[in-house]
This record gives C-alpha cells, structure tokens and sequence, in this order.
C-alpha cells in the first residue's frame, strides 16, 4: 500500500490550491520572502542556535538516544534497592556520562568539558538544551546526570578559584576518567521543604541540621531529606546552621560521603524518575575542616538562593523535555494506530489536539531558550517564572497524550504513563510551583511598592 | 425488588464500615500493592457481606445487581465511592466483575458460580468512543457505509488488541462484538483469546494489565435483536462510566483526607500550612471538585434507563477533569512527601488518570457527544 500523499482534510502539497507550491514560483523578491523550506521542527530550532551550542545539542541528543533510551524502562521497572547500592545499568550510564563530558561541561578544558566556542553564552543556556534532551529519554536518568550538577554549583557560585580548582577540579577530572564522581546538593530538611527555598519561611524555620565548632574545623548533625543522587553521592554541599544561630547562619560545607558520621539512611521509593535517588542523609558528629567551608561562614543561604535561581531554568527544560517526549510519543501512535481503517493523523480532531500539544511544546522553549539566553546571572523572577510556568504547562502536554492513547494510554508500553509520573515531579522540586510563584512576587517586590511607578511586564 | 433510599443509606452505612475496616485497612500500604491472595480474600469478604453476588439474577443487594429505580442506584453509585475511597483498585474489580454479572443476567448467560472475580468486562471497543457512531447507533440513526465499517472495525476483537484491566487471575471475558449490524456480546474464555501481559500499568496497582485478541470471532457469541442489542448495550455503557466516576469521586475523598490531615499538621513559614492563602486555594479546588463529582453523581441516581447516555458522557468528561486535577492539587500540598510512594497522593494521581482513561476515556466524548445529539461522522 502506497503512502498517502496528504492528510484527510488537507490538500496535498502538490495541488494547484496549496500555497506552498506557489511561493516557489513566485518572483524573486516575493519567493525570498514567502518561500521556505520544510524541515524537521527541531531540525529548524538549529538556525536559531550559536553554532556551539546547537553542536552540544546535537551530541546529547545522539549520547541520550544511544545509551540512555535502551536502559530507560528496565532502570524505571527495576526493583528498589536499598540505599548505596546501584543498578549496573545505571552505573554505565554514569561511566559513559562521565567519559563524554556529561558530568563536567559547566567549566571549560581543562578544568572541565565545556567547549571553548560555547563560552560566550550562559552555561545555564548549554545546560538546558542538555537537559531537555535526556528528560526526553529518560527522566529517572537525566536526573541522576543533572543532580550532580545542583551540587556543585555552590563551588562555583562561592566564587573562590581555590575552591574550584581544590574541589571541582578532581570530580571532574574523576568523571571524565569513567570513574564517576557525583555531587549532592543537600538543603532539604525533614518538615521544612519550602522554608529552605523560600525567605519568610526561613526567618521563622528552625534549622534541622547544625554545626558545632570543633578543632580544625566542624561538627555537622541532623537530617537532609529527598536529596536526589545523595545515596550514590562521593561528596555533598550541606547546608547547616551555626550552633546557636537561625537561618541567616546557614552555611555551605563540603563534605565527604565516606567520612565518618555521614550515613545514607534510607532512599525513597517514588512515583517516578525511578532511576534516580532520592536520599534520606543523616550527619552524626560529622568532622568537616575549614577549609571545606564554601563561600564563607553565614553565606549559605545566599549560595542556596543563588543555586536554585541556577537550576530552576533547566528543571524548566525539563519540562519541555517531557512535552516532547509526550508529544512525540502521541505523534507517533497518531500515526500507526488506527481506527476504522484510517490512521489516527487523519481525523481532523487528533490533529487539533497534535497541534495544541505542539504548540505548547514549543511555546515552553521558546521560554526557556528566552530565559536561559540572558541568564548570566540567572534573576530569580525570571527564573521562578520559567520552572513554575513550564512545567505546569509540561504537565497538561503529557497529559493530553494519555488523553489521546485512551484506553491505551495507563500502558507502560506505550510510555506515555512514565513520561506523566516523570514530569509530576517537576512541579514539585526545586520548590513547588506554588512557592516559585511567590518567589517571582518576592524578587519584585520593590518595584510592586512603589506606587507611582509605571510597571512594564 | 425495591430499595428504598432509606434501606440505601443503612446498607451504605454497612458498606462504609466494611470499606474502611477492611479494605481500606489491608490496601494501607499504598507502596505495596495487595496480591491476588489478598483481593481474592477481600472478596470473598465482600461476597459474604452482600456486595459481591456469584449468581447473575437480581437476588440480593449488592453492586449492580438493581438498576431500575433510584433507590438501587443511589445505592450502586454510594458503595462504588465508598470503595473507591478505601481503594480504588479494588473498587475497579468489583465494579467490573458485578457489571460483568449484570450483563450476563441480561444475557441469560451462566456464568463460573466458583470464582468470584473469575469474570471482567470490557464495555467498549478497542480504542475510544467509536467517535459518533457508537452513539448515533444507539439513537437509532440511519447509519451510513462509513460508520457501520468503524463501528466494525472499533469491535472487531481479532484484528485490534483491546486493552483489558482486570485482577490477574481472570478467567472469562465479556465484551461487545459487532455482529450482522448490532452489538453482540460475547463470553470468551482466556484460554482461547491470545492474551498478552502488560508490565506494571500506570494506576490500579493491585490490578493488572492485558492486550487481548480473539482469533475465533464467533465462539461464545450471545445475538441480540435490534432492540435489545441497544438496551442492553446503552445501559452498560451508562453504568460503567457511572461507576468509573463513582471510584474516582471516592479516590478523591481519600485524597481530600490526606490533604486537610497534612495540611493541619505541616509547618512552612511558622504556622500550619493550612493557613496559608496557597494552600488555601489548593484545598478549595479539592473541595470544588469533590463537589462537582457529589451533585453529578447525586443526579445519576436514577433508574438506569432514565439516565441519559449523552448526560452521562458529559458529566464524566467535566467530572474527570476536575477529579484528575484536584488529585494533583492533593500531591502538591503535600509537596516532596507527595511524591514517594509510602505517603498516598501520588497513587490517587494515578489511580485517577487511569480511571480517565478506561472505557474509551474522555478525549472522544465530544465526538460521542456530537453524534448524540444528532450530527453525523
């Protein structure tokens, strides 16, 4: 059977009625204004990129398909294991991920992997377009590669080339040996998730995690919760209060997983993005020398602040990584699947519903790239906005694809129903949506007051 | 046999207890689903008490087994929310099994007396709504060439695999076929379909998931004529989604608990988290969409066949929406904790996607919609 040369309802390209074959034979000046070429969609989105950056595109897409996406369900299915220990499956992602540079493309050679031709543009901008293309192969998997890199972002942030070249240097002289190194970025303490992302609440929080002044440096006690890659962790950016002090004390401390008095007390089994950890970290007289202080005493939660206004962007990308993955994933079963013997694609209602989870799909990148474009320093209103605003979007995308597949959408052989449990997380982490809403509020909050003052939006 | 809807509201009361005492109690662990064992037991339970018949007349009260006056309905629809507020899995099982057993009574079929979740149901065909035509054909429209061949095609049963929902160990499926121009059912027996076992679906964890075709289209086939192929069919229908809404609408209830528990007890910013407007909101869309779900299901305790299929189809299209959404709201008052597994919410969430999505889903009810009120494919 021939392939059809049109959809249902439509014209086929070659008809004498369809626009597209007329604006290449229209003169000169109207065919270099009107005709274009018809490309791949994110084929297209290329011309829209610093070449630098649109080349590591490219890569993790190729690194995402060839090693993630083959590992991807049996990693999501795999039974929980208990805390410390690793699917192999996992590990060799981590092994090659490492070996590719994915583990260290925030520094440029030598010191890390980023290419020297991308240095003109925000890495926050070289992180999202990776992002997006591993949360489409795989949530669980992107987060165990991404995690790392929150965690270390308080040793560049701190802005001490001692603590970079000291401390960075080796995890990522270590990943790219295939010897991987991961950092964990631990804020999150049990029955205070939002107070540690968001300023009022933490003026009133009691610190659960404190450090005590010792010899030759401190003492770290308490609990840090859902901290992703934390039980496969070598090294972590803690965040602990001074003894005796509130919140304004909070302090970076970097610390070795192996020392004594840290303990992986427990990983979580969640609803998704299985393939990453989320730890439960327990600091029992904890030694850290001084000079594994990040940034300063009493500058922890500035760092903190900072990171999360770092990686809100990405973990927006995230988002459009799962509206891709689901809008892909409905595309294709539009195509194939059919119902009284026409394909899917050609009932006029599924294209409208295509064409909507398109749209949002690129809608949300188009945020992104916007934000990620000028995030040199990543502004906390713009930052909030593009995490709570893209992933809520992400969200209702995935959602239109189960809505599509109906009764076949509940199938995990139809990978709709992980992308859903995957994206659901977006909405949570980094602060919930709800928190990254007032953030936006709080980061404008001195123009809002001003009453005379005109507000551009 | 009549139930008056002050014998409704006792028997509920009983359903209740029997809801959170056990089934609620032994599906606690919401990261560890129950097993066969366990749902087998649950159901003999459920059996012994009355809400789970063996026999496929009207002899006693359980689900299903009344649907022609309201009393019977209101009666249907509570214990469904009720179960479906324990667990929505098993809510599931029993609710296909009982609509199983009413179509087999209609049918006059016999059905395994031994096993009680032995039998599921299929009400639909192999993907959505069968767009218009499934509706229109109810209507007792002219259909044309085109719709008579997707309405064949949406129930041929060999050609498409058709998405079955069951406890792992059924033995007897029975689903619509079409045969000489209308809907037939058909009683297929596991070991003659070609079944294929899913991996761990998305929701109804204590369920399991199955691709099935059947390569002998006419084995265990059950003609009807004209009219009674469109009664029987058109009150299937109508009770299955009312059922889906039912558990869905109890998930919810559940959901709503946990919610207002966590939100009572949690501290972010000095003070419980119910105080603040954020929260607030999350709560109030909960409330909203239970409620929207309480006074659509209140108004489909109706005799069956007062109850109209467009109504219906409606009301379940809204009344999803707003329970998937408020399901999604419970997860994220409870923010991380929400997440894991151990804690509930993310369940419900999932729970309530599948029961969207079961029995054509929702996508295609404009298009049933459409066709009901008399437009054409």
């Amino acid at each position: 059977m021939s392939a059809p040369t049109h959809l249902e309802g439509h014209l086929p390209a070659d008809h004498p009625l369809s626009p597209r074959r007329q604006y290449r034979d229209l003169p000169l000046i109207g065919r270099s204004l009107a005709n274009y070429p018809v490309k791949d969609l994110w084929e297209t989105d290329f011309a829209r990129l610093p070449g630098p950056l649109a080349r590591q595109r490219r890569r993790a897409r190729a690194f995402a398909e060839q090693h993630l996406v083959p590992v991807a369900d049996e990693l999501d299915l795999a039974a929980h294991l208990p805390a410390g220990e690793c699917h192999l499956a996992a590990l060799e992602v981590l092994r090659e991920a490492g070996r590719q540079g994915w583990l260290s493309y925030f520094l440029p050679r030598p010191l890390g992997s980023m290419p020297w031709r991308a240095l003109p543009y925000p890495p926050i901008w070289q992180c999202s377009l990776i992002v997006e293309e591993f949360s489409r192969a795989c949530g669980g998997l992107m987060l165990l590669l991404s995690a790392h890199h929150l965690g270390a972002m308080p040793l560049l942030l701190s802005g001490n080339v001692r603590n970079i070249l000291r401390h960075l240097g080796p995890v990522y002289r270590s990943c790219e040996r295939g010897d991987p190194h991961l950092v964990a970025f631990a804020i999150t303490e049990p029955g205070a998730g939002s107070d540690v992302e968001e300023g009022e609440g933490a003026a009133r929080a009691h610190p659960g995690v404190v450090a005590t002044p010792t010899t030759g440096g401190w003492l770290l006690n308490g609990r840090k919760c859902f901290i992703s890659g934390g039980d496969l962790a070598r090294t972590a950016t803690v965040f602990a209060a001074l003894e005796g002090e509130g919140m304004e004390s909070w302090t970076c401390f970097y610390v070795d997983c192996a020392a004594p008095g840290f303990r992986v007390a427990r990983t979580e089994l969640k609803m998704g993005m299985r393939a990453s950890g989320a730890a439960e970290l327990e600091f029992t007289d904890l030694f850290v020398p001084h000079d594994r202080v990040i940034g300063g005493l009493r500058r922890g939660w500035a760092i903190n602040r900072a990171t999360l206004n770092a990686s809100r962007i990405p973990v927006a990308a995230m988002g459009v990584g799962f509206a891709r993955a689901a809008t892909e994933t409905a595309l294709d079963f539009a195509k194939r699947y059919t119902l009284g013997g026409r394909a899917l694609i050609h009932y006029q209602d599924v294209q409208l519903h295509l064409a909507t989870m398109v749209a949002e799909t690129r809608a949300i990148r188009s945020l992104v790239w916007q934000e990620a474009r000028g995030a040199w320093q990543p502004r906390q209103l713009n930052a909030s906005m593009c995490k709570f605003h893209a992933t809520d979007r992400a969200q209702v995308v995935c959602e239109m694809a189960m809505d599509l597949l109906a009764d076949h959408g509940g199938l995990h052989e139809r990978k709709v129903e992980k992308i859903f449990r995957d994206v659901r997380l977006t909405r949570i982490f980094e602060g919930t949506n709800q928190i990254n809403r007032l953030s936006l509020m709080e980061d404008w909050q001195d123009q809002l007051l001003d009453v005379d003052q005109h507000m551009g939006v | 046999m009549i139930v008056e809807r002050e014998d409704s509201a006792l028997l509920l009361a009983e359903v209740d207890r029997f809801a959170r005492e056990r089934v609620a109690a032994a599906t606690a662990r919401a990261e560890t689903p129950i097993g066969a064992a366990v749902l087998e037991q649950l159901s003999q339970e459920a059996a012994a008490l009355g809400l789970l018949s063996t026999a496929t007349g009207e002899s006693g009260f359980g689900i299903w087994e009344h649907v022609d006056h309201a009393g019977a309905m209101a009666f249907n629809i509570g214990a469904l929310t009720q179960l479906g507020r324990a667990n929505a899995g098993v809510a599931f099982a029993w609710h296909r099994t009982a609509l199983a057993r009413w179509v087999a009574g209609q049918l006059a079929l016999e059905l395994d007396a031994a096993s009680l979740l032995g039998t599921t149901l299929v009400s639909t065909g192999h993907y959505g709504l069968a767009r218009t035509s499934v509706a229109r054909w109810l209507k007792s429209a002219a259909l044309h060439g085109d719709e008579v061949a997707l309405l064949a095609d949406w129930l041929d049963r060999g050609a498409h695999a058709t998405v079955v929902v069951a406890p792992h160990a059924w033995r007897t499926l029975l689903w619509p076929v079409w045969s000489d121009g209308r809907i037939a059912w058909q009683l297929a027996h596991r070991d003659r379909l070609d079944v294929q076992p899913c991996r761990a679906q998305h929701g109804l964890d204590e369920l399991a998931a199955f691709q099935v075709r059947d390569a002998s289209s006419t084995a265990g086939l059950k003609p009807l004529d004209d009219a009674a192929s469109r009664l029987i069919y058109g009150r299937t229908l109508k009770m299955d989604m009312i059922g889906l809404l039912a558990i869905a609408a109890g998930a919810l209830v559940r959901g709503q608990e946990l919610a207002t528990d966590y939100a009572a007890i949690r501290t972010q910013g000095g003070k419980i988290i119910a105080g603040h407007p954020a929260v607030q909101r999350m709560l109030g869309d909960i409330e909203i969409a239970r409620h929207h779900a309480d006074v659509a299901l209140a108004s489909l305790a109706r005799p069956i066949d007062d109850i109209d299929a467009g109504a219906v189809a409606a009301t379940r299209v809204s009344a999803h929406a707003l329970l998937c959404d408020a399901a999604n709201q419970v997860v994220q008052v409870h923010g991380g904790i929400g997440y894991m597994c151990e804690a509930g919410p993310e369940k419900i969430v999932r729970d309530q996607n599948m029961l969207k999505l079961q029995a054509g889903g929702t996508r295609e009810a404009h298009a049933f919609l459409a066709g009901w009120i008399g437009a054409f494919a």
